[in-house]
């Protein structure tokens, strides 16, 4: 069964998109992370133009991610404070990056620049997340008490000015970190159409120090805030946002998230940890793979 | 434009006496609708006139389906510190975004190579209308020739046109889903002894209908509300879904 895209203007297998949409949001729902920055490259890989493919996932983050934020919500998992302070690094973060979204096309190093932060990026966060939750996983299998975090491990933090203090997630910290790092991932958001979960998620349990159990629907909360105020600006400034295809995402997207926070509950922090870090991983060896291997063809066309 | 005029030139400096083509397509409007999965078209016609008179050379007939005008941006990456980076780029303007030719023969058998580039028929004689680029834009061209190819969207069929008869004839022009929306033009012609006798141009339309068309100038006329819309949409069945599944408990 095929349908066809207004926006994208051609026509898709719509139980292939349906798939992608179920997929992406089980992970999400998982993991707690949006999901962008697999869907993303799964549509452009399919054939939908990339534009619309960065505008539309945002929607499909949106869905599924309030759908687990409502699941996280009723567990008081939810550090609202913190999503504030974030999402208002988020949003401005947002203006710039479709800001250097249009300088980057224009130049044509779009993928260039996509693919050289990305991968020493989720390289890092994955293998720290990687080396960490074998860790943890290890003792607990020797029957020791899991290794304690230890909050004197980043000092430079806690010397920053303008503290607050954030009851749920038990911290007293200056808002300057969650401020940056909201920024940092509002400008991926707009370049890249992803939510930045992946970012966030590590953020928050190892630079924050925040408890595992709220980062999931602390992240989900500010990464609805930055794909709602994306989705707007990538309607009225680029009509990148095909509405057909974010309806058949979203369909899937929810109904995948559910399972997906299902499946979560029955796992631990650290195996979650783990299974995030070797997605990660796997994301960041793909796109190095497509830096150095030598291209089929060296040409490629844009813009028609 | 340029392409246009030569056209106009070719019918006006047509000789009266010899042959006279007729064609028509089966389809002058196509409908983008939701299940639209492209489309096939039939070109077809007749060649009327004096036909004892040169029998004794081929006669041969080239159909070519040319879509709107378009900007393409062809980029070549090179190899730097062991990343692949895109370093040169050739913006061609004026290049169809949609190109089909079918022929009775190879083009190669049915008139000479400058003949052909004379007359701008055949993928090779596609040239740009304005080209921005620092240097030779010709492995470029090729560039944007073969990717397009590939996707369907450039053809070039040798033996796609049959004769029915002595007179008659018909092509098949597949418009794959992929296709922009715009004016097409069929341009037939007739060729004899390497030399086009007639030729005929018949715009052919493709555009949007029902609620595709909507939908698409709801997005481009109200892009505030249907941003809204769209946002409106995913938060709703967010909401929805989190109700229907609730905690097994």
């Amino acid at each position: 069964m095929e349908i066809y895209l207004p926006i994208a203007e051609m026509s898709v297998q719509w139980i292939v998109i349906l798939s992608m949409g179920l997929g992406v949001g089980f992970l999400s729902g998982l993991f707690g992370v949006g999901g962008g920055f697999l869907l993303t490259p799964l549509l452009v890989f399919y054939g939908i133009p990339s534009g619309v493919a960065v505008a539309t996932t945002l929607s499909h983050i949106t869905a599924s991610s309030i759908s687990g934020a409502v699941a996280q919500w009723k567990k008081r998992a939810i550090d609202f404070k913190m999503a504030g302070v974030m999402m208002l690094g988020g949003l401005a973060g947002t203006g710039a990056g479709v800001w250097l979204f249009a300088i980057m096309r224009r130049a044509g190093q779009m993928d260039l620049v996509v693919s050289l932060t990305y991968v020493p990026m989720l390289g890092i966060v994955g293998g720290i997340m990687l080396n960490e939750s074998v860790k943890t996983l290890r003792a607990q299998a020797r029957g020791n008490a899991p290794a304690r975090i230890h909050p004197t491990n980043h000092v430079w933090i806690h010397g920053l000015p303008l503290k607050a203090r954030f009851r749920q997630s038990r911290l007293y910290i200056s808002i300057i970190p969650p401020l940056v790092i909201g920024f940092l991932v509002g400008v991926m958001s707009a370049i890249m159409g992803v939510g930045g979960g992946f970012i966030i998620v590590p953020a928050m349990i190892y630079l924050l120090r925040m408890p595992t159990n709220v980062v999931i629907g602390t992240s989900l909360v500010q990464i609805i805030g930055v794909a709602v105020v994306t989705t707007m600006l990538q309607a009225t400034s680029n009509y990148a946002v095909d509405i057909v295809l974010a309806a058949i995402l979203v369909v899937g997207g929810v109904i995948g998230a559910q399972f997906g926070v299902r499946a979560g509950a029955k796992l631990r922090g650290e195996q979650i940890r783990l299974l995030l870090a070797l997605l990660v991983l796997g994301v960041a060896l793909r796109l190095l793979w497509g830096l150095v291997i030598t291209p089929s063809d060296v040409y490629s066309i844009a813009g028609l | 434009m340029r392409r246009l005029l030569c056209l106009a030139f070719l019918l006006i400096a047509s000789p009266v006496s010899a042959e006279q083509l007729v064609s028509g397509i089966s389809q002058d409007l196509i409908q983008i609708t939701s299940n639209y999965t492209g489309s096939d078209i039939v070109v077809f016609g007749a060649v009327e006139g004096d036909q004892t008179a040169d029998s004794r050379s081929p006669r041969d007939v080239v159909v070519v389906v040319r879509g709107p005008d378009s900007d393409i941006t062809v980029r070549r990456r090179d190899r730097v510190a062991g990343v692949w980076v895109n370093r040169d780029a050739a913006n061609l303007s004026g290049m169809p975004a949609y190109y089909f030719l079918a022929s009775t023969r190879p083009l190669k058998d049915i008139a000479p190579p400058d003949a052909l580039t004379h007359y701008n028929i055949g993928l090779q004689n596609l040239q740009p209308d304005a080209v921005h680029s620092h240097h030779d834009y010709e492995p470029f061209r090729q560039a944007a020739l073969r990717h397009l190819t590939k996707d369907r969207l450039y053809t070039e069929t040798p033996g796609g046109v049959e004769f029915l008869s002595e007179t008659l004839f018909r092509a098949h022009v597949p418009v794959p889903a992929e296709v922009t929306r715009g004016q097409y033009n069929v341009e037939v012609y007739l060729f004899r002894d390497g030399v086009v006798e007639s030729a005929q141009s018949t715009p052919l339309f493709i555009d949007q209908t029902g609620l595709e068309r909507r939908l698409f100038n709801f997005a481009h006329n109200q892009p505030f509300s249907y941003g809204l819309a769209v946002v409106a949409m995913a938060v709703i069945m967010g909401w929805i879904s989190s109700l229907l599944f609730r905690r097994p408990a």
